[in-house]
């Protein structure tokens, strides 16, 4: 059984009259320790996926099941304990005024942990950061260093699942492969799951083994990594979005 | 042939409560009619360099310069009334966001007439914009005409905002991550837009852009910018003689589609760079 | 040396408040207090605006030391009635012989009271309501907007004229006349903000980790909204002392015998030609007062609105 089932996922947004469909049926089953990509251009409901997994879209039709079980709404404790979201905007994923040691020991408050002290101390240090960023505020971060601190933030309930929301996409080449390593040790020390959202093809097939190619709300195709890799896709958009990410080329490129 | 453009010994340096801070350190190159990709992370001062060829550097910093000259004209000592008459018309500057440089409360195709307008040319300001937008890809020009800014989705808007730097045919057009904020496959049409027009209307083209592999596929020349300098210059075709380290250490750290490096390189900066 | 020690002691203070690397929460909350402190005080009307407010508050404390005479007791009717301004008299005297220098002296603490107590309710008022609306949205949002609407629309000297019809006059029915019209427009502003915060991914963040309602809104919403509501409640405290004034001057706010700045403007009216100075002196504190405070609420937003830098 997978780890994570989805089935025929709908999502609207508005009311009477204007209303859109961000997602139209959206299937997919991740197994536990898997890392899943999903790659689509903007307005192709790729993120809509994560949040509405999570609970921050508003669900219209299909399931969501975890380990079999159909998730509550609204989510529960449980399920954020099981769950967690690193978000892509650095910046603005962390509260300008509250210092990282707030950060990290809110959500240790929420779930009545123990060892609150030792535990903010270890997430920094396994993200890379150290106890002596723990007093500092996000300003006094780089972006780098502020997607650490929210990567120790979603670590710190134990979670076994990550969704990543674009994680790399507001930071520089150079911290970008320092991010994805950081998550790719992460996953293989603890065991988790990851469902991966970019829209860049490079990272998804660094980072996932299984991916799913999304436009205006819809699955466009399911495939493996290796299968990206030998261009081995039916679909003219897979193969556009391919072609394009190998940077400009003088032939033309036929229209989609 | 003199070249269109030739920057020397180019500093730019922002108060702080330490002292200036010089984000800009002796930059130096010349622009021909020609493609010229500056890539830097952020920070390197690469939209800075930009921003001082067109004397839009922001108020409290303070750009100097050995010598910038744009096709025999003297920038330095430009008056506010030269610098209009060069901006728009002859030179113009593409951002990374559309939504930010075009008037919200006008329609595009007024935004367009009126550029054309100021440039000279009243009477056929209607055709020569219709052409533009025929010309930037966009379908439907007719339609865009009358749309506002907001109505227009994000790569539309970009080649709208593209079109009405365009319109006046300016010499030099310096684009600061014109496509960022696009698809991919959007950005690739825009890139053959500025393409053509700079291999059919013998433009002068600046694009700065963090992404070295867009950079060393679209352009001729790439400069390479680290902390305010120019650690490395190339030919875009031969990125990967690149001697520099930081450039073939920002090359190597990116994830590839095909290949499997793992963990991918990551870039150890040295304090040598920065001298 | 001992000088130099005390010296080198501040240094140390200097450095420990600025550390980018703080060891403590005390640390890092001190830092940041005294980072806002700096900037604060490179604003020079901010600084003169803060100068009359502490001034005000510490006249108020101390107005039995400073007040040479009773507020409220006259001298002689026949001989120091009306006296201009001398040495003896700082700011004259008034028709009833009383001095005008401690009258306005002990009004300080009544324009303080109002002043004090306006924000004390209005605020939290203000702030709960709005950041509620505008977090929850919907049908919580309608009701409690259209609520803040008809607090809105009364007229606050009508409002503060019913008040004071029910319950008599007196500067209390005052000041909760005008706490009771003076929240909405915090309530609006808060709202406003909320709106804006509501879907950062920082708030998106907290939910993700199980908050509950209350614990985000009082601890990730209110203190995003807080820096702008003190800056509009600081540059509306002028307007209230006004109104406060206003209420005097009608009879309506603090009675005689009373020392209320806008109460002893209504009692000099009456000889403003020919003894300017009895209704000049409280109208004077009034306008230092509340140039103090519009001072000190434009310096504040210099600093803590992050909108307005750059």
């Amino acid at each position: 059984m997978a780890l994570i089932d989805i089935e025929n996922l709908e999502v609207t947004f508005g009311s009477r009259g204007h209303v859109v469909h961000a997602l139209r049926g959206v299937s997919l089953s991740v197994e536990e320790g898997e890392s899943f990509g999903i790659v689509g251009e903007s307005g192709s409901g790729k993120s809509t996926v994560l949040r509405a997994a999570c609970g921050l879209a508003p669900v219209s039709g299909g399931r969501i099941l975890i380990d079999g079980v159909p998730v509550a709404t609204p989510r529960d404790a449980a399920f954020y304990r099981r769950v967690q979201m690193v978000f892509q905007d650095p910046y603005a994923s962390l509260h300008p005024r509250h210092t990282i040691d707030r950060v990290l020991s809110e959500p240790l408050a929420i779930h009545g942990f123990d060892r609150r002290e030792a535990r903010v101390e270890q997430a920094l240090v396994e993200v890379g950061l150290g106890a002596g960023f723990r007093f500092r505020y996000p300003h006094q971060l780089s972006g780098g260093q502020r997607q650490r601190v929210a990567i120790a933030r979603a670590l710190i309930l134990e979670p076994k699942v990550i969704l990543l929301d674009e994680p790399t996409s507001a930071l520089d080449a150079s911290i970008q492969a320092e991010v994805l390593n950081l998550l790719d040790r992460l996953r293989a020390e603890r065991g988790l799951t990851y469902v991966l959202v970019s829209h860049d093809l490079a990272v998804v097939s660094h980072m996932c083994e299984r991916l799913m190619v999304m436009q205006n709300g819809q699955v466009v195709e399911q495939l493996t990594r290796q299968a990206l890799q030998d261009h081995a896709t039916t679909k003219d958009y897979t193969r556009n979005l391919l072609t394009a990410s190998e940077g400009f080329t003088r032939s033309p490129v036929p229209h989609s | 042939m003199s070249p269109l453009l030739s920057v020397e010994n180019l500093r730019i340096s922002f108060p702080s409560r330490q002292g200036p801070v010089e984000v800009v350190r002796g930059v130096s190159f010349t622009l021909g009619r020609e493609r010229l990709g500056i890539v830097g992370e952020s920070g390197s001062g690469k939209s800075q360099t930009g921003r001082a060829i067109l004397g839009l550097t922001p108020v409290s910093g303070k750009a100097t310069a050995d010598r910038l000259e744009f096709d025999g004209i003297d920038l330095r000592n430009a008056t506010p009334a030269k610098w209009r008459s060069l901006r728009g018309a002859r030179m113009s500057m593409v951002m990374q966001d559309p939504k930010f440089s075009l008037n919200p409360v006008m329609t595009i195709g007024k935004q367009l007439m009126e550029a054309v307008k100021l440039h000279g040319g009243a009477s056929e300001a209607r055709d020569k914009s219709v052409a533009m937008l025929e010309a930037v890809q966009i379908r439907d020009p007719g339609r865009v005409m009358a749309a506002y800014p907001h109505e227009l989705s994000g790569g539309m808007g970009q080649r709208a905002m593209i079109a009405m730097m365009l319109v006046t045919e300016p010499d030099l057009l310096i684009a600061d991550e014109p496509t960022s904020a696009l698809d991919v496959t959007v950005q690739i049409e825009v890139l053959r837009i500025l393409d053509r027009l700079v291999s059919e209307r013998g433009m002068g083209l600046i694009f700065i852009s963090h992404d070295l592999e867009l950079v060393s596929t679209f352009c001729d020349r790439v400069l390479v910018m680290y902390a305010g300098r120019v650690v490395e210059e190339l030919d875009a075709a031969k990125m990967n003689e690149a001697k520099h380290p930081y450039t073939r250490g920002l090359l190597g750290c990116l994830p590839k589609i095909v290949g499997d490096v793992r963990p991918l390189p990551v870039l150890a900066r040295d304090a040598a760079w920065l001298e | 040396m001992t000088e130099l020690d005390a010296d080198h002691a501040n240094q140390g203070l200097r450095q420990w408040l600025l550390s980018e690397q703080p060891a403590s929460r005390r640390q890092a909350r001190s830092g940041q207090a005294y980072r806002a402190w700096l900037a604060f005080r490179a604003n020079r009307l901010g600084m003169l605006g803060l100068g009359i407010v502490l001034a005000l508050v510490l006249v108020a404390i101390f107005a039995g030391f400073i007040a040479p005479y009773d507020p409220l007791l006259g001298g002689d009717l026949r001989t120091e009635r009306l006296l201009p301004p001398s040495w003896d008299h700082l700011m004259g005297t008034d028709d009833l012989a009383r001095d005008i220098f401690s009258r306005v002296v002990h009004g300080s603490r009544v324009t303080l009271l109002v002043v004090g107590l306006v924000a004390i309710i209005a605020t939290p008022v203000g702030l709960l309501v709005g950041t509620t609306a505008g977090y929850f949205g919907g049908w919580v949002d309608t009701v409690l907007m259209r609520v803040t609407d008809i607090f809105l629309a009364f007229p606050r000297l009508i409002l503060a004229l019913a008040f004071v019809a029910a319950l008599g006059p007196g500067i209390e029915n005052a000041i909760i006349a005008i706490a009771i019209t003076s929240w909405p427009p915090y309530a609006r502003l808060a709202r406003a903000e909320t709106l804006t915060i509501r879907n950062a991914e920082h708030i998106d963040a907290i939910r993700l980790q199980g908050a509950s309602s209350g614990r985000i809104i009082w601890g990730h919403v209110v203190p995003l909204c807080l820096s702008s509501v003190i800056i509009r409640v600081t540059l509306d405290m002028a307007g209230i002392i006004l109104t406060a004034a206003g209420l005097g001057f009608l009879g309506l706010g603090a009675q005689p015998p009373q020392p209320e700045w806008g109460a002893m403007i209504a009692a000099g009216r009456k000889f403003l030609i020919d003894y300017w100075w009895v209704a000049t002196m409280p109208g004077l504190a009034i306008f230092i007062v509340s140039l103090g405070f519009n001072f000190l609420g434009d310096g504040l937003r210099d600093v803590l609105d992050p909108k307005a830098q750059k």
